[in-house]
């Protein structure tokens, strides 16, 4: 039972998370900047 | 859960002479900051020897690692980190998606300077102060109804602040662009996006409550294994071992560097806690002015320079300062900060944080229900002489370089960062306990 919270509590939490604009931003910034980098090597 | 019990009448008077508190020590934590991190280029100035800035880059790295989980189990002890962690789990993605934003940014100033020269370079990263006004006014309300004085003193500052760093870094340069003019730009045009848009995680973080001591420990996960990463796959796993051995004799100066380095960057961690990112992080961007400093008086760089490169440190500096000014004049009224609060609430419902917790830290207080005083185990102390230990290992190894300085500006410049870490430590410890 309590397991079954734990884990709905970190499902939601991530679901928080990917759906968060706060997330995406940097990640596709930092996706950018390795691309950027593998380009000018 | 409650937070701690007031007087009624007493309460808006208390919060707004707190709030204008908070505000006043960001902004020292900002001038505390650029002072602290200018100073952390001097000890790497002593490693004259050809070592690759992508091994330089690591070895720092490493001194900020060891830094980074030192310090704060010497100030609040882990059992904090831990607490802090506790309450805003999810924090930790962001704290390392910001520690790979760094060290990605970092790795393309190397490839900038290396192709249009730092006089080039530096004014094009320098634009993430910008990025960071942006983000957090987008993001974060920073700068909502903060009227147009606010506005021009803060953007205005920031453009001032740039003009400023263009001519320190004209003054300051001695290399020529050595081609791929393009590529340099692109580099230097992609370390201030990497950087600017690095302080949204540090700005979500604190308006969550999170304590910055907290924020840097998992940051430098994100930093360390990127930077690893980097460095593994430029010069391959043997070549990088070979560089690292080689250069043993030097490695204290380089994590000396970095140690110093956490040190201003905690206190720019602070600065975007109680001023917001828009002002704290142009206020922390006067570092240049302080390595400038370090560079003229102590390494003597601008030996037998003309006259016109003098009056472009000097025109380059006032404007620095005027652009520094512009900002601390323009700290964030009631309005705005309601606005902050706001902000605040959007990641308390998201997330599910305890509002009186987020409340209370943002006020520079602990919770009613936490530990009023924190905790060192064993533990911590351990970490403490292990890292001690680590630093005392490389100093002992360590090579003297011979090199001139002048130490009368050497006692007056390490005078003067003692002085700012006094007094900008007191008064956070005496405001908030570091909380």
């Amino acid at each position: 039972m309590e397991r079954n919270e734990i884990t709905n509590v970190t499902s939601s939490r991530l679901t928080s998370v990917l759906t968060d604009i706060h997330f995406w931003v940097p990640v596709a910034v930092l996706l950018a900047g390795l691309l950027l980098l593998k380009f000018i090597r | 859960m409650a937070s701690v019990e007031m007087p009624r009448g007493s309460l808006p008077v208390q919060n707004t002479s707190r709030a204008k508190k908070l505000q006043y020590l960001g902004i020292l934590s900002g001038f505390t900051a650029g002072a602290w991190l200018g100073a952390a280029e001097a000890p790497t100035k002593l490693v004259t020897i050809g070592i690759p800035p992508m091994v330089i880059s690591l070895i720092m790295v490493i001194g900020v690692f060891l830094a980074r989980w030192s310090l704060p189990a010497l100030i609040l002890g882990t059992s904090s980190v831990r607490a802090d962690v506790r309450r805003a789990p999810h924090l930790i993605i962001w704290a390392v998606l910001a520690g790979c934003l760094w060290a990605v940014a970092n790795t393309l100033t190397i490839f900038a300077i290396r192709d249009i020269g730092l006089s080039i370079a530096f004014p094009l990263w320098n634009s993430n102060s910008l990025l960071g006004i942006f983000w957090g006014f987008f993001f974060f309300n920073e700068l909502r109804q903060a009227g147009w004085r606010r506005w021009t003193g803060v953007l205005g500052g920031a453009l001032v602040m740039c003009a400023g760093a263009t001519l320190l870094a004209i003054a300051s340069s001695t290399q020529a662009p050595a081609g791929h003019s393009l590529r340099g730009v692109w580099a230097a045009l992609g370390a201030g996006i990497l950087w600017g848009t690095m302080y949204i995680p540090y700005r979500k973080a604190y308006l969550t409550g999170m304590n910055p001591l907290s924020f840097i420990t998992f940051f430098t996960f994100g930093e360390l294994g990127m930077m690893s990463a980097l460095a593994v796959s430029y010069t391959g796993l043997s070549p990088l071992w070979q560089e690292l051995t080689s250069a043993r004799s030097v490695i204290f100066w380089l994590m000396l560097g970095g140690f110093i380095w956490v040190i201003g960057d905690l206190f720019q961690q602070y600065a975007a806690k109680y001023v917001g990112i828009s002002r704290g992080i142009p206020l922390s961007n006067s570092n240049q002015l302080w390595g400038l400093l370090w560079g003229i008086f102590v390494f003597g760089e601008l030996h037998g320079r003309s006259s016109s490169t003098y009056l472009q440190v000097i025109g380059g500096s006032l404007l620095m300062m005027l652009g520094v000014g512009a900002i601390a004049f323009s700290s964030a009224a009631a309005d705005e900060q309601a606005r902050w609060k706001e902000a605040a609430q959007r990641e308390v419902r998201r997330y599910g944080v305890e509002a009186d917790y987020v409340e209370a830290r943002m006020n520079g207080r602990q919770a009613a229900d936490e530990l009023v005083k924190p905790s060192r185990s064993a533990w911590d102390w351990l970490l403490v002489a292990g890292a001690s230990g680590i630093f005392v290992l490389f100093a002992a190894i360590a090579r003297v370089p011979q090199m001139s300085l002048h130490w009368g500006p050497v006692a007056l410049l390490i005078a003067a960062l003692l002085l700012l870490l006094l007094i900008c430590g007191l008064a956070l410890w005496r405001t908030t306990r570091f909380n």
